[in-house]
Formats: structure tokens, sequence, C-alpha cells
């Protein structure tokens, strides 16, 4: 645990120096992934499936507010639809038209919230971004991630019956703009993962706001668990065809985000816990603080042992001379040891002598 | 010599000017009810179009059904269930609309006179090292 704190902090730290450059990355990142998943899906126009393509509108939208990449996704994904037939194009701009009114006319600032959720249905992860919503974000945050989760499943259908939409004459037109409409909004799958996003969104932010101990690791937990139950009632009561494979995969994935974003941004230590009790005139207040866990990063000393030191030219003459006076030094010292070690000697031999009896008796008188 | 707190106080307003500056200027240019009255009613409009979309493709979804056994009083009836939600949107929609744009025109106010404030602070800064 102290290894991840430490990791956040030097995150932290990271992204201060760099925040710039790591934001123009992400940028890029959710790019690439939006323009490439709509490419591989929805490529009609060979034109604007290229490789080439996807690149480059990621790299020009990741310098520019997230509001334009929405708007040229949206462009992209009409552009598609018009190659594959102008009937599906007309109901497509009409359904982001009512998007727009209702919602993004107001705000446009969690407007990328709408690609998120779309790149987690692609990519079989859709409730590891509704976690990270409703653990970071308020339920109007649901606006976006619903919008997103009808975008991604009116693509997947085109995707999966685009042959049935390609052009024929004018009467073929009304019943194919007809039968659009009807088949995307009667798509029960739609509708069962919507509901299961609009109440993993709900539990989730529900619990995470209540004063319980380990809130964001249980709201993570039953907000997942929800929306799978929701998915699986659907599976089960309306004859939906949802994978219990990507279910469980996408449900692990869930709640490992959601333990993740709970290191990032809520790391508190509950067995620190304080309940405090006070009032003032008008209210009575019953506090519960828990403390924040504050690691320091580590900073990494480099003590050197064979320092190097500069030393510039050598005077030849002089380190003779040097070397001389160290010699002479080094000779009266040695000359100072001999004649404390003959003077201990000297010492010892006549206390032996006493002692023995050895001493000359004239030399006692 | 570089004084710190001018160059922060510059950064800050700066960062406005780029941010906020413009449209905080052309809300400030109304008054408060005259702004949130404008745009609650441009609201209504868009709402108007959004509503009229949605039960078009409503309509179409459901065209066999609805015209099946149409009679003038099964017709009344829808055109009523059709005003009433129309209605009831069109509320919600301007209650919404009208407590978020007042709140956006305070929002805007209170950026404004702090920009003006600190305006004020930087000349007061000049004048001092003018002396």
């Amino acid at each position: 645990m102290s290894t991840l704190l430490v990791m956040k902090e030097q995150l932290q730290v990271l992204y201060a120096k760099y925040s710039t450059y790591i934001t123009i990355g992400m940028r890029l990142i959710l790019g690439l992934l939006v323009f490439g998943l709509i490419n591989s899906n929805i490529g009609f126009m060979k034109a604007a499936s290229s490789g080439l393509c996807t690149v480059g509108l990621a790299a020009v939208c990741a310098f520019l507010p997230t509001i334009i990449m929405i708007l040229a996704a949206t462009a992209l994904i009409l552009l598609h639809l018009y190659s594959l037939s102008m009937v599906i194009a007309i109901v497509a701009v009409m359904y982001f038209f009512v998007m727009y009114i209702f919602y993004f006319r107001f705000t446009s600032r969690l407007a990328w919230l709408a690609l998120l959720t779309a790149v987690g249905f692609a990519l079989k992860v859709p409730f590891a971004v509704v976690v990270g919503i409703g653990l970071l974000g308020t339920p109007v945050c649901l606006i976006p991630a619903v919008c997103g989760a009808f975008t991604y499943y009116m693509v997947h259908f085109v995707k999966m019956s685009s042959s049935t939409f390609k052009d024929g004459s004018a009467n073929s037109m009304v019943e194919g703009l007809m039968s659009f409409t009807k088949q995307t909004l009667a798509n029960k799958e739609m509708w069962v993962m919507i509901a299961a996003v609009i109440f993993c969104v709900l539990v989730v932010y529900s619990v995470r706001t209540r004063a319980l101990d380990h809130a964001w690791k249980i709201a993570s937990v039953a907000g997942t668990a929800a929306a799978v139950v929701v998915c699986v009632a659907g599976n089960v009561v309306l004859n939906t065809h949802i994978s219990y494979v990507v279910l469980l995969v996408g449900g692990t994935a869930a709640i490992a985000v959601g333990l993740i974003l709970e290191v990032l941004f809520l790391a508190v230590d509950y067995s620190r816990t304080e309940h405090l009790e006070f009032e003032d005139d008008e209210y009575h207040y019953y506090v519960k603080a828990v403390p924040k866990v504050a690691v320091s990063v580590p900073e990494k000393s480099v003590k050197h042992i064979n320092e190097r030191q500069d030393t510039g030219k050598i005077d030849v003459a002089q380190v003779k001379k040097q070397s001389a006076v160290q010699n002479r030094s080094n000779g009266k010292v040695g000359r100072r040891e001999q004649e404390a070690k003959s003077a201990d000697e000297i010492l010892l031999t006549r206390s032996l002598n006493k002692e023995l009896g050895l001493d000359d008796p004239g030399e006692e008188n | 010599m570089l004084d710190k707190k001018r160059i922060r106080l510059m950064a800050k307003m700066s960062a406005y000017e780029k941010k906020h500056a413009k449209e905080d200027l052309r809300i400030s240019s109304y008054y408060k009810k005259d702004y949130a009255s404008l745009n609650t009613l441009i609201t209504v409009l868009w709402i108007t179009v959004g509503y009229a979309i949605l039960a078009g493709l409503y309509a179409l979804c459901n065209l066999n059904t609805l015209l099946e056994n149409l009679t003038i009083t099964k017709l009344l009836l829808m055109i009523a269930i059709a005003v009433g939600i129309y209605l009831i949107l069109v509320i919600i929609y301007c209650v919404f609309a009208g407590n978020f744009y007042k709140g956006k025109y305070n929002k805007a106010k209170q950026r404004m006179k702090k920009y003006y404030r600190d305006l004020a602070r930087l000349g007061k800064m000049e004048m001092k090292e003018k002396k």
C-alpha cells in the first residue's frame, strides 16, 4: 500500500511538472481510440477510414478542446453513415440533434464523458467507465454517459445490419427510415444496458457519499453488482443476449478501476478515524474525521565514495619538494617512535631487574 | 526589479481574459432578469424543435399502430397526450433553464467584479512604482 501511495505522489509530481504534455498525450490516446474504433467498425467511406485519417484527426484534436473531438467524431460517424445510406444518416443527425438540444446546449464541459462511455462499451468494459463516473462525478454525469451508450449501440446496430440498409429506390427509402428508427429504438439490449448504467451510477454515487468506512470500495462493488444484476435480469426477462463473459470481465475491471481511483483520489486511514461531537447556538454536530494518509516521496541522495578531485596541472618540482618534506617529517616521527620504544624497553628491563634482584648491590647503595 | 505579486496578479488576470472575459462581458451587458428570460425563451424554442423531432421519430416507429382503427376521438386523445407531454417538458425545462441561466449570470458577474478589483490593484501598484 505504501508503495502505491509513493507512486501516487510521484505521479502527482510528474503531472505537475509536465501537465501540458500529459494532457495532450491523453487527448491523443482518446482520439486514437475514438476515431480508430469508429473507422474499424463502420468504415464505409474508404478515404475517411484510412489509418492516416485516424492518426491525423487524433493529432489535430489533441491540441484542441475536447468539444472539437466530439464534433469531429460526430461528423466522422455521419460521413460513414451517409456513404452507407442517406436514410441512416438523416436519422442519426436527428438523434445527435436531440442530444444537443436536451443536454449539450447547456454545457459542453462534460461532453467528453459521452466519448469515454462509448469507448468503454466498445472495449467491452462499460462498467469500468461507469463506476469511475459514479465515484468522481455527480448524477448529472449520467446524461452524457447515457448519450454515449446510445451512440455506441446505434453504431453497433449499423455495423451488424449494414447490408440491409444499402440504398434502394424511393419506396425503400421511407421503409428504411421507419425500420432503422424502429430497430434502433426497439433494441432491448441497449435499453437494458442504459438501465444498468443509470443504476450503477446512482448506486455508486449514493454509497460513496455516505459516511461509511471504506465507502469507495463498497460503492464500487455495490455499483458493479447492481449493473450485473440488471443485465442478468434483462437477459432472463427480456431475452436479451448480453454475454456473461463480458459481464464478468467488465465487472472485475470495474472493481479494479474503483480500487485504483480510491488510491489516487481518496487515500485515507480508517483506523485513525475520530468521532467528534460539539454544538453551537443553532446546531449539534456529529463529526466523523478520517485522516488522510500522507506519504512523502523518499528523496534519493547519492553519496560519492570515490569522488574524483580536480587535480589540475601537476608541478613535478613542487610534488618532489612536498614528498621530501613528508619524508623528512616521517623520518622525525620514526626516530621519535624508536626513541619512545627504547625508553619503554629500558624501563621494563629496570623494573624486571629490581623484581628479580639482578641489580648490582653497589649500585643500590 | 521583478515584482512577484504583480506578476501573479497579471497572470491571473490574463488567464481570466483568455478563458471567460469575452462571454462574461457579453452576459454583463444584460440585466439579470432579461438575460435569464431571453435564454429561457430560446430554450423553449429549442425544446419545441427537439420535441417535434422526438415525436416524429416515435410516430415513424409506431406508424402502423397509431393509424390502426383511427377515429376522431382517438386522434384527439393522441393530440391531447402529445400536448400534455410537451407542456410538462416545457415547464420542467423552463424552471431548469431559469435557474441555470441565473446561476450563470451570477457567476459571470462575480468573476467580472473580481477582475475589475484586480485591475484597480494593478493600477495602484503601477502608480506606486512610478512614484
